[in-house]
């Protein structure tokens, strides 16, 4: 019954032009008029350096993890050169802050950075998250030095250099863990913001597969569906059976945009083809489980639960920075809540961090909220699933 | 004789509206059931609430002597469903479609490649196999939907108006291919407004209105509870008041009314009026064009009944 219900499923979405469209040729052509209206500007896009200030105030002087930390990633002669550092007083700090020369300062007051900004936006998000990481830097130095000295006492060793300690200390740490690369610059551009909401519309636009193939086995959204309730099969699996017949349609979609972007339009995902992928596959399970919550909660009919899904697609994609990335701030900023709960922010924030940033702890907490919001949503649908009777059909 | 459906004290409420206002009935093995009312008498809801698809408010419903629940399978097995609509899927073929819907009571494949030919064959849909239904006409879909309703041989069908906007000739094939699946042992509970169909069809009727069992029997019996017994019409131009009133004084008349040159004369009882009618207008000199007979239909007794029509 489970393959019966999912070949057929199959057919019927495959066969279906508008869905077809929507998730197949829609992101396609969408990607080519990106292609051919950013390409041009893409090199002059290419993350630029950041003007910062730093109070260079004694709190900051002593402090060797900061100072090391801004040093070199303010080298000139770097690659990996992300800022330029200007060190000043706090009243030209804010001067300069105030003729927008430079995008935000730090001050130390004793061993805590106090940032100052007048805006926001991605220059300012990156200033704040390398100082958070140097932060917790300081922290890992911290506690290590700890452990160090603690072994030297517990051996009866009195006579350490404490300053020796941790300045070894300082340095592994330094030499493996605390490596601020500008890798932006390889891959991101100003077009790959776009493809990244591309792909996150595409996974959001899957809502619309889910939501037929589940209003397809539903009494109360179609008469197919009420055929299929009347048969001897248990609900459960006619629409498993039919989830993952639409899922499999996506992937197939997203399958065809990655092989037209990257084969035709040369799109570079970088090397972290595995995470990229990753995320897609679970921005598509999270995709079809809106189209599944639409379907099971919402009680109109199918013309209306497709707009409603190619509204959330479309509005969650402009949020997330399909028209320019200054929105997403903007967002980010005023009304936090909506890109938190937006799965196509989710999945763009996901492809922003595994580009921008080092580490993969933004990535994998996108991943982790975009599997929280299906599981919402899969809850929500189970809820309003599981009753056997309608009150009107 | 086996009862295959017993419903008993059926009530369903949609808020202020009763639907359904206490039906009991039952459907004995190898008869056909019509269920006979004007749109929104309750025929839906009443197999909708049958077939376990819509809370019932009060009552209880027995299939094959078991009570019926969404998880009753093994009398889903033996269920089959022709709805008002039709309900396929455009993007599959004739034959995938009956292969799909038939596979969600058939697993074994020979069998059921056997069992859509045949079905294929009982509704004359043989030279359409291939055909998408959009490529279809009415008559033809219809059809189809009957066949992705009764390819797994179902014991027990419920046939939800499958006539409805069909062409004569599909409508003949589909009435005759309800008979067959009558003869092949199914029993059948049919729901229509069309009162023909229910005289050509059923062995018995159940006239429904607002929700309520208004008469129920043989065909034959319903119509006995007609006070007239026989209507004799002609089609007769400007006929006066003062032979109206002359008609009304004839034996067993009940009542006579005259619209647009039609004269419908109602006998309370009798068969031989005609006889009766035709030596009145030719003493009085009356020319008329037409005249006949007939007796009282389930649409009299509706109108008895209700004071509408079937099709109001």
């Amino acid at each position: 019954m489970f393959l019966h219900n999912f070949k057929y499923s199959l057919k019927t979405l495959f066969k279906n032009r508008m869905l077809i469209f929507w998730t197949f040729a829609f992101p396609i052509i969408l990607g080519t008029f990106f292609n051919m209206a950013f390409s041009n500007i893409a090199e002059s896009e290419k993350l630029k350096t950041i003007d910062i200030a730093i109070v260079a105030n004694s709190d900051f002087q002593n402090n060797e993890i900061f100072k090391n930390a801004f040093e070199e990633l303010s080298d000139k002669n770097s690659d990996n050169q992300l800022f330029v550092t200007k060190y000043v007083d706090e009243e030209e700090a804010k001067d300069l802050l105030e003729n927008e020369k430079i995008v935000g300062f730090l001050k130390m007051e004793e061993n805590t950075p106090k940032l100052v900004f007048q805006k926001n936006g991605i220059s300012q998000t990156i200033f704040k998250y390398v100082t958070e990481e140097i932060v917790q830097t300081s922290s890992v130095v911290e506690n290590i030095s700890k452990e160090e000295i603690q072994k030297e006492v517990e051996k009866g060793n009195y006579t350490f250099n404490a300053e020796e300690i941790v300045k070894n200390v300082l340095d592994k740490v330094q030499n493996t863990e605390v490596e601020f690369e500008n890798t932006a610059n390889k891959n991101l551009n100003y077009m790959m913001i776009e493809f990244y909401t591309l792909i996150a519309m595409t996974c959001l636009y899957g809502g619309i597969l889910g939501m037929t193939a589940i209003n397809q086995v539903l009494p109360n959204m179609s008469n197919k569906g009420k055929r299929v309730a009347i048969a001897p099969t248990k609900k459960g699996v006619v629409v498993i059976s039919s989830f993952l017949a639409s899922y499999v349609v996506q992937l197939i979609g997203l399958a065809l945009l990655f092989a037209y972007t990257i084969g035709v339009l040369k799109v570079d995902y970088g090397a972290n083809t595995g995470l990229v992928v990753l995320l897609a596959l679970v921005g598509s399970l999270t995709g079809l489980s809106v189209g599944v919550a639409v379907a099971t909660v919402f009680k109109v009919g199918e013309n209306a639960k497709t707009g409603i899904i190619l509204a959330i697609s479309m509005v969650g994609s402009f949020f997330s920075g399909m028209m320019g990335v200054t929105l997403k701030y903007v967002i980010d900023k005023n009304i936090p809540i909506i890109n938190l709960i937006n799965p196509a922010n989710m999945i763009t924030d996901g492809y922003y961090a595994l580009y921008y940033y080092n580490t993969l702890d933004r990535y994998w907490f996108n991943i982790a909220s975009l599997l929280v919001v299906c599981a919402v949503l899969l809850l929500l649908s189970f809820f309003s699933l599981r009753r056997q009777k309608y009150d009107s059909i | 004789m086996e009862n295959i459906i017993e419903v008993k004290n059926l009530v369903k409420d949609y808020k202020e509206l009763k639907a359904i206002d206490d039906l009991s009935f039952e459907v004995h093995r190898g008869e056909i059931l019509g269920l006979l009312g004007p749109n929104g008498s309750g025929k839906s809801t009443t197999i909708n609430c049958v077939l376990s698809l819509l809370k019932t408010s009060k009552g209880s419903i027995k299939i094959f002597g078991e009570e019926m629940k969404p998880d009753s399978y093994d009398i889903k097995r033996k269920i089959g469903v022709i709805f008002q609509d039709v309900s396929v899927f455009d993007e599959l073929t004739v034959y995938q479609n009956i292969d799909y819907f038939c596979g969600l009571y058939i697993k074994d494949k020979a069998t059921r490649k056997k069992y859509i030919e045949e079905a294929i064959e009982l509704v004359g849909l043989q030279d359409f196999k291939k055909f998408l239904p959009k490529k279809l006409s009415g008559g033809l879909l219809r059809r189809l939907n009957i066949a992705c309703g009764i390819a797994h041989k179902p014991e027990l069908i419920f046939l939800d108006e499958p006539t409805v906007a069909v062409d004569p000739q599909s409508r003949n094939n589909i009435l005759d291919g309800i008979k067959k699946l009558r003869d092949n042992g199914a029993t059948i509970v049919y729901t229509t407004h069309y009162m023909e169909e229910v005289e050509i069809l059923c062995d018995r009727v159940i006239i429904l209105d607002k929700g309520k069992i208004l008469a129920q029997g043989t065909t034959e019996s319903i119509k006995d509870l007609a006070k007239i017994d026989e209507k004799v019409t002609v089609e007769v131009n400007d006929l006066s008041n003062e032979y109206i009133e002359k008609i009304k004084q004839l034996k067993n008349v009940d009542e006579v009314t005259y619209n647009n040159g039609i004269l419908l004369v109602k006998y309370k009882e009798g068969k031989n009026n005609l006889v009766d009618m035709v030596e009145f207008l030719k003493k009085e000199s009356i020319n008329y064009n037409k005249i006949n007979s007939e007796r009282p239909t389930l649409n009299d007794v509706f109108l008895e009944l209700t004071g509408k029509e079937l099709r109001d």
